[in-house]
This record gives structure tokens, C-alpha cells and sequence, in this order.
């Protein structure tokens, strides 16, 4: 029997909060190696403070996080230089053309022969015709392409995706879905976030789903279903809705004791 | 196997202890070092200075961005010729003529003087960092906000912003004033022009020039760096420069050393100039070490303000406007820029208050009374303005039924709203101060009709860019033109008022005999004419402000929602 491999990612007690309100309760998380593994939740259920606190782009105000080897919390620097991050609405910097902007990142990356892979990405999401066009003036799609090809660049073998797919359209959400599975095959590992449940099915191997800062299931995406006929909505609704019911209940209770 | 729990906030005390690695593995990655110091430096500054010119050239176009280096080569040719009279080395020089022109040193000061004074207003790169990374989900995405997302210390985001603009600067606005100096020594001996000016003096004026723009540039983005480490920089912040200004002002602190570059100027020694740039470049810098990586944007929850707001606001009936006008509150109080703002608006304030109570207006050469300031207070305007309207994306704008025009008189609206009770509690104590009550009436008049005059004008000419704007030579002759003469006309025509049996003040010397006037006492009649021509041009600016009122939807109509 093979050893049990070691995490890539490892939080314990991850918790975030502003000022009263608890974006994500604390959390202990684990990811493995060639897993592709998604955290899906309605809006403002904490996915994004999620996969922001793992790379290092927020601190944690409780907890210890360990991505790669690296400190995230004391050195979020080297945690961004080893890992591909696509954010969930961030846009290239508005007045930079694409080649400039992925240019830079691969400076900033230490990619070697940089204007060859530079050109391959650019080709590879069809933006020649684009590759002198203000990202300002390119259209949300292309804005995502560019960022998605920021993330891929460096070839890194730990990808956190935030809504990777957001306005791409059919044709390249299918090249992106079939790079990332072949990503996975060859021994990377995908965090994604999404409350797009289809991805779940398409994509991951193990699924959390979150509400209110808080985990509320996890397992494979066959494991989440009570009966085989049940569908990944359903088990949203009934984990998520049931929750709110919760919500609403001790909200009545509430005013019953006002 | 993935594993993941949640636990509640209670079950996990505070401080866990110290880091003990979890051993994670490196999943076969080569693990990299993120590029820092120099090399992260290089990997910047020059995609920044990309975006610096593209980010220019979008608002002012090609043509008019040319233009503005242009105008100010010209205006510096023009200077250059007309310096000649101004040291009193012109043909028409009489015995005493020293007496009555500038000397070389007053001529650097007026140089090195507003040259400070702008680069301590373009170099707030901290607050511009921390805009930039709020909204960097906005439909505007900036270099400055990268460190957020890439391998990029925040750091050095900050200090390749700084030697970027510095660069920029002297390439857009030093250098074409180089430029037009040549030009005016070239000319020297064409068709009677004489100019006193050499050619040896360019490369230092140049240098010190520099000098000037990085140390005000350095200053004051180590006060932005300061009061974003929040208390108690935020409070004593402003003390210090206050206390800074009102010892420059007094002489308690030499001038020649707060201003660097004009020493380097009058000395023309390598030494000081290196030391001035070496030591504006290590503010700079450690300026940059101040800045954190954080990048967390707060989730606050907060009560309704919106409504109070525009509640509170029904002077302004109905329309849009009053919406907006209580949207841009909301703005100012939620993003925390009231405080800035009003900090800054009084910063100036303040130290002129300490000014009139340190110094003895009476032995001035220039009859200094409560109307020289009133026109002044609406100057400090524009810098609020600017920063209106960057608070917020207006984009989302562009789907409801409202026009730019609408935002741009709220945001004119807010600015006399927020403003104008500071600049007349300032004018009441220098009333006071001054024991001048009987000019505080047509002082608050002029200071009305001044700050809401400017402001719709700039707005008028600007609309919700002004910051790109001051690049458009096409709109800048404008708004020099409209603000310069009617705030020329009021001070010196404030002369006439005041201590009227002031002797050898400006106006006799310059309506009666030109250079060679003599001083006299002024008479009646002219005291009225000069009270009677200050009312005519706060009623003119009034008119001229509704004017660009009505105006504002023939000029900006049409135009979308952008800053």
C-alpha cells in the first residue's frame, strides 16, 4: 500500500474576521497532490476570503497556513512566486496591452525564454489580434483570458482558481476545462471556487460546500448525494437552503422573544 | 485526501503560539525566491512608466498631451525675454531701479517655490496605493494594485511609482522649461531681445529644479506613508507639517534649507545637489519600507446612510442631485476621506492663521489684509475636487437614467458643502486676529464667490478627470486664464482696503508710475473704487459660476461614466 502523500496545502484555524462580522470561521483544511479539489457555496458564503487567505493575498486574523513548504502568513510573497492564482473579478492593469501585462508577470515569475511563452499563451487563448489592445478596451471574456494566461504562465504545479470561467465563452471554457484535467493528470493540483455546481461535476475529484463562513459538507462529488438519482443542486439546495431555513427560524424565535 | 472542517470562532483561542511547519510538500515544484529589491524594481518601473503614458495620453489625447510640454517651453521662452525687466536690467532702468525689481533670489523662489508646492500635491503615492488596490475589482485595474495578486513586495510597487513619476515630471515639465529657457537665450540679440540669462545656468537651474520635484515629491508620499500607519501619525502628522510650514514662514527655519534646489541654485555646488537627490531618494524609499503588504479591503457592516443622508439634504429638492449629493456623502464618510480631506483642506489654512499671528503684516513690502486671503481659499478647491472624484468607480453610472452632469454639479455641491464651513471659521479668526471686522462681510462674499467659482470651473473644464486633465495644455490655458485674472484682480485690488494710510504698497507703484513710482497715501475715492471692484468681480465670478452651471450638460452631455 503506497504512502499517504503529503498535503500541498495546509491551514489550521484559518479564520477571518472584519470588525464583528466572521467572513470565514476557523478552518482546518488539507490538499493533496493531484487532487482537484472545489469549494462551492452561494454568494458571500466566504469563498473568495477563502482561496485569498491560502494565497496569501489576505492575513488571517487566527490561524497558521502552510502552502508548499512556505509560510503563507509570514511570507506571502514566496507563496504568490510558486503557486497560479486567477482571481475572481480583477481585471489586467487597465492600461497595459496583453503582451505587456503577461511580459511583466513572467519577469516578475522568472519565466526563461519569455517572449516565445509569452506568444504561446497568447496564441493558445486566440489574442493575437488583441495583442496590442489596451486591456481596458477589451471585452470582459478577453479580460479573463489574459488573467487565466497570468496564472498558467509559469507552469506552476498548484493553481487556485476563483470563478476561472467567468464570461469566457463555451469554446474556451472547454479548452480551459480539458488544460486543467490534463494539468491534474500530470500531477498538478487545482483549488477552485465556484457556485457553478456543473463544474463540480466536471472537474473535481472531492468537493466542500460552504455557507456563512462555515463548511457545511465535503467529500467526493458521488459522496455529497444521499441517493444516486439525487443531482448536485439538490444536495446544494438542501445543505444551503437548510441552512437558511435555520437562519429564518432563529430569526422568528427571535422576534417571538422581542 | 482532502480533509476539511470548520470550527466555531470560540473553539479556537487567539493566539495559537509560534509557527511549527506542517511539513506540506513542495509536490515536486522547484520552490522559487520572488524577486525583491532591485530586480523587482527593474521588472517594474518601466511597465510603469507605460502605463503613466498611456494612462496621460488617454484623457488629453496625442495632440494636446504634445501641446502641453509645448505651451510651457513657450511661456518659459517668453519668461526668459521678459527676466529683463523683472531684475531691472532692461533699457529702461532708472537710478533706484534695484529698489523697485526682484532680486535673482526672489526670481528662484517664485521658480522653486510653486514647483514644491506641486510636487507635494502629486506625490500622495500611499493614499494612491491604497485607492488602487480597493479598486482593483473596479473597471479600472492598476500596476500600483499588482502586488495584491503577484510575487510583488508593495514596497516596491510604491518606490518604482515614485522614481516613475519623478522621471515623468522632469521629461514632461522640467525639461520643456529647460527647453524654452534655450530658446529664449537663442533669441538674445534678434530683433532687440536681450535676455540676462546664460547658458551655463540652464544645466544648474535644470538640476536644482530636479532637486526641488523630488524632494517634494519624496515628503510627501512620507506623509501619505505616515498617516496610512493610521494613530497617532494621523494626528500628529499634520502638526508637523503645520509646525514645519509656520517655521519656514517666520524664518525660525532657513529657507534655503527647506528648499533644497534653490540653494543648489544659487551655490551651484555638486556636493549639496547630490546630497538633496540622495536624500530625497532615501525618503522615497524608506516611504516605500512604510507601506505593508496588506491588502485586506474591510467588510464593515453598517447602518443606512443613505437615507439620513438624503433626508437631511431637502434644500435640494427632488431631483438627482440631491441623490447624488447624499451618495457622494456616503462615499465620503464610508471610504474614511473625510478626514483626509478635511485635514488637508486645512492644512494650508492653519499655517496662513499662524502666518498672520506670528508675522507683522505692517512691515511688509505688500499690504497683507483679511481681502488678500479670501480670494486665496478658493484655490484649495481644486485639490478637493480631484480627490471627489476619485472615490468612487462612477462606471455602474452608465446604466441608470442619469447623466455626468448630474454627478459632476453633486460633486461640486458636496465639495461647497464640506468645505465651506472650514474656510469660514478660518476667515472669522483672521477677522479676528487681523481686527477686521468691518471687511469680514465682503470677505466672506469674495471667499463664496472664489471657492464656488474655481471649483465649477474646474469641474466645468475637467469634469470627473481633473488629475488627467493637468496635462491637457488645451484645457489648462483655460483654466489659468479663468482663474488667474480674477484672482490677480481681487488681491490686488484687496490692497486698497485694510490699513489704507499704508505706505509704498504695490498698487500706487504699479497704476500710477510704473517702476518708478513713488509712495503715497491712498485717498478716499480710491478705497471705495478698489471695495466697489471687488464686489464687481465676486458678482461677476457668481454669474460666471451659474453660467458653467447651465453649461455643464452642453460640455459633458454626452460623455460616459469614467474617471
Amino acid at each position: 500500500m503506497p504512502e499517504p502523500s503529503l498535503p500541498l496545502v495546509k491551514a489550521k484555524d484559518m479564520a477571518k474576521k472584519y470588525g464583528d462580522f466572521i467572513a470565514l470561521h476557523p478552518l482546518n483544511v488539507e490538499v493533496h497532490p493531484g487532487e482537484f479539489f472545489g469549494v462551492f457555496g452561494p454568494n458571500g458564503a466566504g469563498k473568495s476570503t477563502f482561496i485569498k487567505l491560502l494565497t496569501g493575498q489576505l492575513r488571517p486574523s487566527k490561524g497558521q497556513i502552510e502552502v508548499l513548504g512556505i509560510d503563507a502568513v509570514n511570507d506571502p510573497q514566496k507563496v504568490k512566486a510558486n503557486i497560479g492564482i486567477v482571481p475572481e473579478s480583477e481585471s489586467p492593469p487597465s492600461f497595459l496591452t496583453p503582451v505587456e501585462f503577461l511580459e511583466f508577470v513572467a519577469r516578475l515569475r522568472g519565466v526563461s525564454d519569455l517572449q516565445e511563452t509569452v506568444a504561446g499563451w497568447i496564441s493558445w487563448f486566440g489574442l493575437e489580434d488583441k495583442q496590442d489592445t489596451m486591456c481596458k478596451d477589451l471585452s470582459k471574456g478577453q479580460r479573463q483570458k489574459v488573467m487565466l494566461a497570468s496564472a498558467f504562465i509559469h507552469k506552476p504545479k498548484l493553481l487556485f482558481l476563483d470563478e476561472p470561467f467567468a464570461n469566457l465563452d463555451p469554446i474556451y471554457q472547454r479548452k480551459c476545462r480539458e488544460w486543467l484535467l490534463d494539468h491534474v493528470k500530470e500531477g498538478g493540483t487545482i483549488f477552485l471556487c465556484s457556485h457553478v455546481l456543473e463544474m463540480a461535476e466536471r472537474l473535481c475529484n472531492r468537493m466542500a460546500i460552504i455557507n456563512d463562513g462555515k463548511v457545511l459538507a465535503a467529500g467526493t462529488v458521488k459522496g455529497m448525494k444521499l441517493t444516486p438519482e439525487e443531482s448536485l443542486e439538490d444536495v446544494f439546495i438542501r445543505l444551503v437552503g437548510k441552512s437558511i431555513e435555520d437562519v429564518e427560524r432563529s430569526q422568528e424565535t427571535d422576534d417571538s422573544e422581542e | 485526501m482532502t480533509y476539511i472542517e470548520s470550527r466555531d470562532w470560540s473553539e479556537v483561542p487567539e493566539d495559537l503560539g509560534k509557527f511549527v511547519s506542517f511539513e506540506t510538500s513542495n509536490g515536486g515544484q522547484i520552490i522559487r525566491e520572488p524577486l525583491r529589491g532591485l530586480s523587482a524594481f527593474r521588472a517594474t518601473f518601466k511597465v510603469m512608466f507605460h502605463e503613466e503614458r498611456r494612462k496621460s495620453l488617454e484623457f488629453a489625447k496625442k495632440r494636446h498631451m504634445i501641446l502641453f510640454p509645448l505651451m510651457l517651453m513657450f511661456v518659459t521662452t517668453i519668461a526668459t525675454i521678459g527676466l529683463q525687466f523683472l531684475v531691472g536690467d532692461s533699457a529702461a532702468q532708472t537710478s533706484d531701479i534695484e529698489s523697485k525689481t526682484f532680486t535673482w533670489n526672489e526670481l528662484r523662489f517664485g521658480l522653486h517655490a510653486p514647483l514644491l508646492m506641486f510636487s507635494l500635491g502629486m506625490g500622495t503615492f500611499a493614499f494612491m496605493g491604497r485607492d488602487a488596490i480597493i479598486q482593483r475589482t473596479a473597471s479600472k485595474n492598476y500596476l500600483l494594485a499588482s502586488p495584491a495578486l503577484l510575487p510583488l513586495p508593495n514596497s516596491i510597487a510604491h518606490f518604482a511609482y515614485f522614481i516613475k513619476d519623478l522621471v515623468f515630471y522632469v521629461m514632461l515639465i522640467l525639461s520643456p522649461i529647460i527647453l524654452g529657457m534655450a530658446i529664449g537665450i537663442l533669441l538674445d540679440g534678434i530683433g532687440g531681445v536681450n535676455t540676462p540669462l546664460v547658458w551655463k545656468s540652464l544645466p544648474w537651474t535644470w538640476m536644482a529644479m530636479v532637486a526641488t520635484l523630488a524632494q517634494g515629491l519624496a515628503l510627501s508620499f512620507l506623509i501619505s506613508a505616515l498617516w496610512m500607519l493610521g494613530r497617532p501619525f494621523t494626528f500628529f502628522t499634520p502638526l508637523a507639517v503645520v509646525a514645519f510650514a509656520l517655521s519656514v514662514g517666520t524664518g525660525v527655519f532657513n529657507l534655503n534649507h527647506a528648499l533644497w534646489g534653490m540653494y543648489i541654485q544659487e551655490n551651484q555646488f555638486i556636493g549639496p545637489l547630490f546630497l538633496a537627490l540622495g536624500t530625497s531618494i532615501v525618503i522615497g524609499a524608506f516611504a516605500s519600507i512604510l507601506i505593508r503588504d496588506d491588502f485586506d479591503v474591510h467588510v464593515v457592516q453598517k447602518g443606512d446612510l443613505l437615507t439620513p443622508a438624503y433626508n437631511r439634504l431637502g434644500f435640494l429638492g427632488k431631483g438627482t442631485i440631491r441623490l447624488l449629493v447624499a451618495k457622494e456623502f456616503v462615499d465620503l464618510f464610508r471610504s474614511g476621506s473625510i478626514k483626509k480631506m478635511t485635514v488637508s483642506y486645512s492644512i494650508p489654512l492653519l499655517v496662513l492663521l499662524g502666518m498672520a499671528w506670528l508675522i507683522d503684516f505692517a512691515e511688509a513690502p505688500i499690504p497683507i489684509n483679511l481681502l488678500s486671503y479670501a480670494p486665496f481659499l478658493g484655490f484649495f478647491g481644486f485639490n478637493f475636487y480631484s480627490w471627489l472624484t476619485i472615490l468612487d468607480s462612477p462606471d455602474f453610472m452608465n446604466g441608470l437614467p442619469m447623466k455626468v452632469p448630474d454627478l459632476i454639479r453633486a460633486k461640486v455641491v458636496v465639495y461647497f458643502l464640506a468645505t465651506s464651513w472650514i474656510s469660514l471659521i478660518f476667515i472669522i479668526l483672521m477677522a479676528w486676529r487681523l481686527d477686521e471686522w468691518v471687511s469680514l462681510p465682503t470677505s466672506i462674499i469674495v471667499m463664496l464667490a472664489n471657492s464656488i467659482y474655481i471649483v465649477a470651473l474646474t469641474a466645468f473644464l475637467m469634469g470627473l478627470r481633473p488629475n488627467r486633465a493637468i496635462f491637457d495644455a488645451s484645457i489648462m490655458i483655460w483654466f489659468w486664464i479663468g482663474t488667474v485674472l480674477p484672482l490677480l484682480g481681487l488681491f490686488l485690488l484687496s490692497f486698497t482696503q485694510g490699513d489704507v494710510s499704508l505706505y509704498g504698497n504695490w498698487w500706487e507703484r504699479t497704476s500710477e508710475g510704473g517702476l518708478a513710482a513713488t509712495a503715497q497715501m491712498y485717498d478716499e475715492t480710491m478705497v471705495q473704487q478698489g471695495y466697489l471692484g471687488m464686489i464687481g468681480i465676486s458678482t461677476f465670478l457668481l454669474f460666471a459660476s451659474a453660467f458653467l452651471w447651465k453649461l455643464m450638460d452642453r460640455r459633458w452631455g454626452k460623455a460616459e461614466f469614467s474617471n
